[in-house]
């Protein structure tokens, strides 16, 4: 997603920088022609220039030379000849001006051949005034009644200016068209950019906006983490709380049963009769001290080993009995008063009084106690 | 006001002030008759180059003539115009083994300008620019390019650059050459001149 947005972003960038370089280059390209536009409108209003400067020279030239005719002064007859230089300045200038306008140069053409005449015709009279005034004066004013008169050359030019007007209106056209161009080129690039950079700022903004809701989800999603954990842990901690409790409760009992089985141990060593605690199959699973001070055995002498060995069980005449102790177990009653004999380490007999008790848990005999008595007449 | 010079009295400031106008008058016609020189001391000059001719020129001032002045009244008058120095440049370096040409400019909206080219230094004497230590303009030979230039000088467009002759004596500008600056430059009269444009 993110990858894709920086991808769409560079391409809209990528063809704002393209949609840039086409409006610069053709804009340089319309100025360029705008300007070639604006010397060719430079280029007529200079013809239109020197043609008039043609017929402005002329007049002055005529006006000059018709004062020396008249006065006979060599200030006029300089003032004719800078006034006809001049002309003939204008008139190269409008021959080159126009030399690939062929329609505009046949006229400059014409017009110079009506200039060439007036100077000629100014240039002989002029001269003639020298040796006979009167003689050139009206020789002057048949000329402008033949033609080829300064108004002859007036209206060439006003002819020539009517056609370069008529240019100038095309050429201006043509940049005015050009300007245009220019401007609905900038302006259609411009328009476009501003859409295409209103697309990136589109795309930035969904891509924002994406992220934002994304970040809004993943705050979500940690609050609810946190949430559970705070449950989490406030479960933990109770069950914690709970447990070490337990534990000391626990530890107290176990410490109370701890205490209450030495405290039995402690009954069991203190009691000076033999005390044994025999299996269901009457081997000796347990004893007390009692049992090695008196047979001089140690406890693992005696222990796992069959209780009817080590002591019997003997009827008033000292005949021993068959099996009472198994029947008692299995049966489930107490035996007591039994007379039986014990033999210790050294292979004495001792005489003891046997009592046996079954051991129960849940009712269900697992074996039994069998405390022996040592009777005081054979001790 | 204490001091310890004699001020003038009232009824002495009029002769003194008179006094002080007539010497700066006096002074400063000595000083231009100093500087006044003649077309004979142009010529006569071993030295003369470009720059040292539009050194010359330096206190002239500006004045337009319709037409082109006699080369002792523009010396002596020290005003002329643009066609008027050209034209002098042209006539005095040409004598002092200068390749000269006078170039006259048609510029829009204005009246044409004129300027003297000199192949030598590959610049151009101008009127406009003849007060400065930078008295000469450099420039390609090409018209074309002495246009641009000289166009440039006073922001504005050409239309055609023309070179003429003139001589003091008859007093009349024959045109040479003319180029036209939307024709096509290959096809301008001088681009076949030999050696580089610039």
């Amino acid at each position: 997603m993110k990858d894709k947005t920086i991808g769409r972003i560079l391409a809209f960038f990528l063809l704002i920088s393209a949609v840039l370089a086409v409006v610069a280059v053709d804009s340089v390209r319309n100025i360029n022609r705008s300007v070639a536009s604006s010397d060719w409108v430079n280029h007529t209003h200079a013809v239109i220039l020197e043609a008039n400067g043609v017929a402005s020279a002329a007049q002055a030239g005529n006006a000059a030379a018709l004062t020396y005719l008249i006065t006979g002064e060599a200030r006029s007859q300089a003032q004719a000849r800078d006034a006809l230089s001049d002309m003939f300045e204008h008139l190269e200038v409008a021959k080159a001006l126009t030399r690939n306008e062929p329609s505009q140069h046949a006229q400059v053409l014409r017009l110079e051949t009506l200039v060439n005449q007036r100077a000629e015709f100014l240039r002989s009279a002029m001269a003639d005034a020298k040796s006979n005034r009167p003689e050139a004066e009206r020789a002057y004013v048949a000329s402008d009644a033949i033609g080829a008169s300064a108004g002859e050359i007036q209206r060439a030019v006003e002819k020539l200016t009517e056609e370069e007007m008529a240019l100038l209106a095309d050429r201006d056209r043509a940049s005015y068209i050009q300007a245009q161009t220019t401007r609905w080129t900038v302006g259609s690039g411009v328009a476009l950019d501003v859409l295409l950079l209103g697309g990136v700022a589109w795309l930035i903004w969904t891509d924002i906006e994406v992220r934002r809701r994304a970040a809004a989800a993943l705050r979500e999603a940690n609050e609810l983490l946190e949430t559970k954990v705070r449950e989490r842990t406030a479960e933990l901690a109770s069950a914690n709380e709970h447990l070490t409790t337990e534990n000391f409760e626990r530890r107290w009992a176990n410490q109370a049963l701890e205490h209450q089985v030495r405290y039995n141990e402690l009954i069991i060593d203190s009691i000076n009769d033999l005390v044994f605690v025999l299996t269901k199959s009457l081997n000796i699973s347990r004893l007390n001290p009692a049992v090695v001070r008196l047979t001089g055995f140690e406890a693992e002498e005696l222990i796992n080993h069959p209780f009817p060995l080590f002591a019997r069980i003997t009827t008033a005449g000292g005949a021993p009995l068959a099996d009472p102790l198994s029947r008692a177990l299995i049966e489930g009653h107490d035996l007591r008063d039994q007379r039986a004999i014990v033999t210790d380490k050294r292979g004495r007999e001792i005489p003891v009084s046997l009592a046996l008790f079954p051991l129960r848990d849940r009712d269900k005999v697992v074996g039994g106690v069998a405390i022996l008595q040592v009777l005081r007449e054979s001790s | 006001m204490k001091s310890g010079f004699d001020s003038p009295r009232p009824h002495q400031l009029g002769p003194l002030i008179r006094k002080a106008a007539l010497a700066a008058l006096v002074a400063a016609a000595a000083l231009t008759g100093l500087r006044a020189f003649t077309m004979q001391d142009l010529l006569s000059d071993a030295k003369m180059t470009p720059k040292r001719f539009a050194g010359r020129f330096a206190d002239f001032e500006f004045e337009f003539n319709p037409y082109v002045q006699d080369p002792d009244v523009f010396l002596q008058r020290q005003r002329g115009d643009c066609a008027d120095y050209a034209i002098m440049a042209d006539y005095v370096l040409k004598r002092k083994q200068f390749e000269t040409r006078i170039i006259r400019v048609a510029l829009v909206g204005t009246l044409a300008h004129d300027v003297c080219y000199v192949t030598q230094v590959k610049a151009y004497l101008d009127y406009n620019n003849r007060v400065y230590f930078k008295n000469l303009e450099r420039s390609g030979r090409s018209l074309r390019e002495i246009a641009e230039k000289v166009a440039a000088s006073f922001d504005a467009n050409w239309t055609s650059v023309s070179v003429y002759t003139f001589d003091y004596g008859e007093g009349i500008k024959h045109l040479t050459l003319t180029v036209v600056k939307t024709d096509p430059p290959s096809e301008d009269a001088d681009s076949a001149s030999p050696g580089p444009a610039k």
